[in-house]
């Protein structure tokens, strides 16, 4: 699959999603002018992806300093398609800065829900 | 003129503590420009960073309402509302204030929903908002119907309402977040 790369503006994250890698980023802030069309791309991708059944480990490193209500309901979305997989190879890595307790909290919110993948929360080195 | 009177104008913006007010057709440049300045004027106030980014975090929220959900709205390519916006700072607290016209025949429902969720405490929103979160939304509702949920969360007192009446199809729509 090709490389899914955006880069990121004022209110925009950095995609960079990788199927040779199976490492994919996504970092920086989030509250685009059109929450659904910005996004609709990625979830495409991310769901022909996982179609792949690649059968080792993925990593999502979700590095992002602030994101609007509307795309955190996509966080949502993105972490149910994870979930649909049942694959605990798949591993979310939420990374915020040590001092934003804020983005901390919204890691363990999201968290509290995960049940069928690995979702972890690290400072950022 | 204005003009000549835009100094008492700005003086009396200046004597209730606004930092910025913006008044006319929102659009997202406006959001991603002002957001960014809003939040190198707070570094430089001295602002704590959580302060910081919860002000900031309202500030987008109310805005994109504005955008999405005003009834005044320029007849253009870009998506805009007309609205108003006013970010301040009174007694060493900020508060974001938010205003546009909406058909009267919405003014019952959203009332009901700001009257329940201004008696939750920080718990009972974090559970709604998690509830409302999973819920997928209305066909008329551009964002994802949390904005509201999301100020109060931030906010460190309850979120301030006001409906007035502007004529039978409309009516004004203004809400205060204070941090």
């Amino acid at each position: 699959m090709q490389r899914l790369e955006i880069e990121k503006t004022k209110s925009s994250p950095q995609i960079d999603f990788n199927a040779q890698t199976h490492t994919h980023l996504i970092r920086g802030e989030s509250y685009p002018e059109n929450t659904t069309q910005f996004y609709t791309p990625i979830l495409e991708w991310i769901t022909m992806y996982l179609r792949e059944g690649y059968e080792g480990e993925i990593n999502f490193n979700i590095e992002l300093i602030y994101f609007n209500s509307s795309s955190s309901k996509v966080l949502l979305d993105l972490f149910d398609i994870l979930e649909e997989t049942n694959n605990n190879k798949i591993i979310v890595n939420w990374i915020h800065d040590e001092e934003d307790e804020a983005m901390e909290e919204y890691g363990e919110e999201f968290q509290e829900d995960i049940e069928h993948i690995t979702f972890v929360i690290k400072t950022k080195e | 003129m204005l003009n000549q009177s835009l100094y008492s104008y700005k003086d009396a913006l200046d004597r209730e503590g606004i930092i910025f007010t913006f008044c006319g057709p929102i659009s997202h440049d406006i959001v991603e420009g002002v957001g960014v300045t809003l939040k190198s004027q707070m570094q430089e106030d001295d602002v704590s960073r959580t302060t910081a980014m919860k002000v900031f975090a309202i500030f987008i929220e109310q805005v994109q309402n504005v955008i999405n959900y005003s009834q005044e709205r320029n007849d253009t390519s870009v998506d805009m509302g007309m609205g108003i916006i006013v970010v301040g700072k009174h007694d060493n607290k900020h508060f974001i204030v938010g205003g546009n016209k909406i058909h009267t025949s919405k003014v019952a429902e959203l009332e009901k929903n700001l009257k329940d969720l201004v008696k939750m405490d920080k718990n009972e929103l974090k559970i709604f908002y998690k509830e409302k979160r999973k819920v997928n939304n209305n066909a008329d509702s551009k964002g994802a119907g949390i904005g509201f949920i999301e100020m109060a969360r931030k906010a460190t007192q309850p979120l301030e309402y006001s409906f007035e009446k502007i004529d039978d199809a409309y009516s004004f729509f203004s809400i205060e977040a204070n941090i």
